[in-house]
């Protein structure tokens, strides 16, 4: 039962195209990355899957059903234009925002404090949100998306602002949840991140869906053709017929594979004349990928 | 419901914990009571006390005036008498003005016959002193006329009875028309809310303004209808402005009542008004409060800063002025077509049918459709405000032209 499927949605404000006939599914447990540059259409996507905007053509399916308003209750969302109420305590915010989830204020309460804890904001409870720094009101905004326990987590550039360290613990979180069994959707344009954390991408560029599918299924479409080989000793096994080319920086070669070598008969060839500290077949990378697919139009 | 009461919750406890609103709610009230007190004070000052002398060739209506300046109704004076007067008085005279220790002296002039009345001059040391010639005037009238009545051989406890003041009793049994009542219920009504709209009609505008610059909307209609935020925030900053209302009206009640009242010496109008049209004075300026609030907020979904919301705030008071010129043919005949043509037009039913009720009752199926217009005007304008809202906040930047509000409305 996929918990989002968008068909050949498509959005126009006033002259300007935003969405253009996008479709993706996602399913429940499953970390999805919606991708492309600025401007592409990722938070009009987004947006139309939460209601706040409706398409003019499409449909919109949430939970297995047509979308309906009922539906949000079981939705978790972080929009990029990070917003709270300055002058209102954090507690009493992340309350009122349970609360609009549904929640009874109680039990907002409650979960606010153990995600306050594990989000390592506890000092910041009682405190105004203006008096927080800006990385602080984003786990604050943050744990108000995931309060009531969202079967779908929708999350529009969850990273952008944040220090490495609050990056990998959002990122950690992220991946506990997928864990149990939770779709979670977030979009980006860094590539690294999609890299590591999702099962399924779709990249857009001018609201028109690029690349779209499982990680493993998209990666494996591109040849595995680059191979890293560190070694001490002779270097004549770098001459093997599978080589395409290479370059050796004094033992860390950097090698191209001619097309549909596989690499092992290379590796046998060099444990024959050299010490081998190294040896990876190297799968394209998701910037790779995007380079070849829409040429230099990605602003990585 | 549920969400629009929790947004009206927050709203209303978020603003009323602000420093802000509690030194209005007080500070409004001490003002009052600090005018009341002033105006006793004034009040105190204006019953004369200067010190004066009085110059006559008649004693006896010199003795009388003096009585009736030192410990009469409206003065309390010093004065002196000098009768009958020389040729050295006024130099005298003259000198102890010029030394301020006189105010001012009074120099009688014996009549030439009997039959007219003996010439009067006052001479005060500043020409702005008017109350004290007020004072004298009033004495010299009050006097001349026992003195005159006294001739004609009335008791002087007759003439003192007949010198009482009059007091009429405005106050009527029944539910009859009371006008002058009427007419300062009105004023009250139109005040208070042309008051009340400014303020706060305002403040629901300023706070989806301040929604939209702190961007919190986007997760707010992640879950809840722009309709229910928009009326959620209608209701909880109008209750804020009922409670500043009902704190100053408390107050005002408080102050001007009993004993206070007593010590200023009454004099003010007695407005009396049945129950009946105090509930509907509640009824009308509540649903009229909400229905211009609901204004506010589509003026405050339309445009991104404070400075662009003063350009329009004329929108808002302009139908309530508009509705003071109905006043005379709804007051001349109450029941008439005009009347009730002008009384169901929801800008104008508080003002208007408020009127009506308070001048001769009109039907109570006038009355139920008035509010029923009222309740579906307050929630169609909020339908178009919450329309203009939610395609506004999402294109930000210019205000929208008539044409792209129209265009909006399509929009879903």
């Amino acid at each position: 039962m996929p918990i989002v499927e968008l068909q050949h949605v498509r959005k126009v404000y006033d002259t300007k195209v935003a969405v253009d006939d996008i479709s993706f599914t996602i399913e429940p447990g499953t970390m999805f990355g919606l991708l492309g540059p600025n401007g592409s259409g990722k938070t009009s996507s987004i947006r139309m899957m939460i209601g706040i905007t409706v398409p003019d053509s499409g449909t919109v399916q949430l939970f297995d059903k047509p979308f309906d308003r009922g539906s949000l209750k079981r939705v978790g969302y972080l929009p990029e234009e990070r917003g709270l109420y300055k002058k209102m305590k954090v507690m009493d915010q992340l309350v009122f925002l349970g609360q609009l989830h549904g929640l009874d204020a109680t039990v907002a309460s409650k979960r606010a404090h153990v995600w306050c804890e594990k989000m390592q904001i506890t000092e910041a409870i009682p405190k105004k949100t203006e008096e927080l720094s800006k990385g602080m009101q984003q786990k604050i905004q943050f744990i108000a998306a995931l309060l009531h326990d969202p079967e779908l987590i929708i999350m529009d550039e969850p990273f952008s602002g944040l220090d490495p360290v609050n990056a990998t613990l959002l990122q950690d979180t992220l991946i506990d949840l997928r864990q149990q069994g939770k779709a979670v959707l977030f979009s980006t344009h860094r590539m690294d991140q999609v890299e590591k954390l999702c099962d399924a991408i779709c990249l857009i560029d001018n609201g028109r869906v690029v690349l779209s599918g499982a990680m493993r299924e998209i990666k494996s479409r591109y040849p595995a053709n680059r191979v890293v080989l560190h070694f001490s000793g002779d270097d004549s096994f770098l001459r093997h017929p599978s080589i395409e080319s290479f370059k050796n920086y004094n033992g860390q070669a950097e090698i191209k594979l001619v097309e549909n070598a596989d690499g092992q008969g290379l590796l046998a060839e060099a444990v024959k004349h050299a010490r081998i500290t190294r040896f990876e077949v190297m799968e394209p990378t998701l910037e790779e990928i995007f380079i070849s697919t829409v040429g230099d139009k990605v602003d990585a | 419901m549920r969400n629009v009461w929790l947004i009206a919750k927050r709203e209303y406890l978020e603003r009323v914990r602000t420093k802000a609103f509690l030194i209005s709610t007080i500070l409004i009230p001490l003002l009052m009571g600090g005018g009341i007190v002033g105006s006793i004070i004034a009040g105190g000052k204006a019953k004369s006390t200067s010190h004066i002398t009085v110059v006559s060739p008649d004693q006896q209506l010199a003795t009388d005036l003096q009585a009736e300046l030192e410990n009469g109704r409206d003065s309390h004076m010093t004065v002196d008498v000098i009768s009958p007067g020389n040729s050295h008085t006024r130099d005298t005279l003259d000198s102890m003005l010029a030394d301020k220790q006189l105010d001012g002296y009074l120099w009688i002039d014996p009549a030439p016959t009997p039959s007219e009345r003996p010439k009067f001059s006052y001479t005060p040391r500043s020409t702005a002193d008017i109350s004290t010639k007020g004072s004298i005037r009033s004495a010299l009238n009050t006097v001349l006329l026992r003195e005159r009545l006294a001739h004609q051989g009335m008791v002087s406890s007759d003439v003192n009875a007949m010198m009482e003041p009059v007091t009429v009793d405005t106050t009527q049994a029944g539910k009859s028309a009371d006008t002058t009542s009427s007419f300062v219920a009105i004023y009250v009504l139109f005040f208070l809310m042309y008051m009340v709209i400014m303020l706060y009609g305002m403040n629901v505008a300023r706070s989806i303004i301040e929604e939209k610059t702190s961007r919190v909307f986007e997760v707010l209609l992640a879950t809840i209808r722009p309709e229910e935020m928009m009326a959620g925030k209608m209701i909880g900053v109008g209750s804020v402005g009922i409670t500043q209302v009902a704190v100053w009206l408390a107050a005002a009640i408080l102050l001007t009542s009993g004993p206070i009242m007593g010590a200023i010496g009454g004099g003010s109008v007695h407005v009396s008004l049945s129950a009946m049209q105090i509930i509907f004075f509640v009824v009308y300026f509540i649903l009229g409060f909400m229905l211009y609030s609901s204004i506010a907020a589509a003026l405050g979904a339309m445009v991104n800063s404070e400075q662009e919301l003063q350009q329009l705030n004329m929108f808002l008071v302009m139908p309530l002025a508009a509705c003071m010129f109905a006043l005379a043919p709804v007051i001349s005949n109450p029941s008439g077509p005009v009347a009730r043509v002008i009384s169901l037009i929801p800008f104008c039913t508080p003002l208007i049918m408020y009127l009506r009720i308070s001048l001769a009752m009109p039907p109570w199926q006038e009355i139920a459709l008035s509010i029923v217009l009222m309740i579906a005007t307050i929630y169609a304008v909020l339908w178009v405000a919450s329309r203009i809202y939610r395609v506004g906040v999402l294109m930000y930047g210019k205000r929208p032209n008539l044409p792209e509000i129209l265009r909006w409305l399509k929009y879903s």
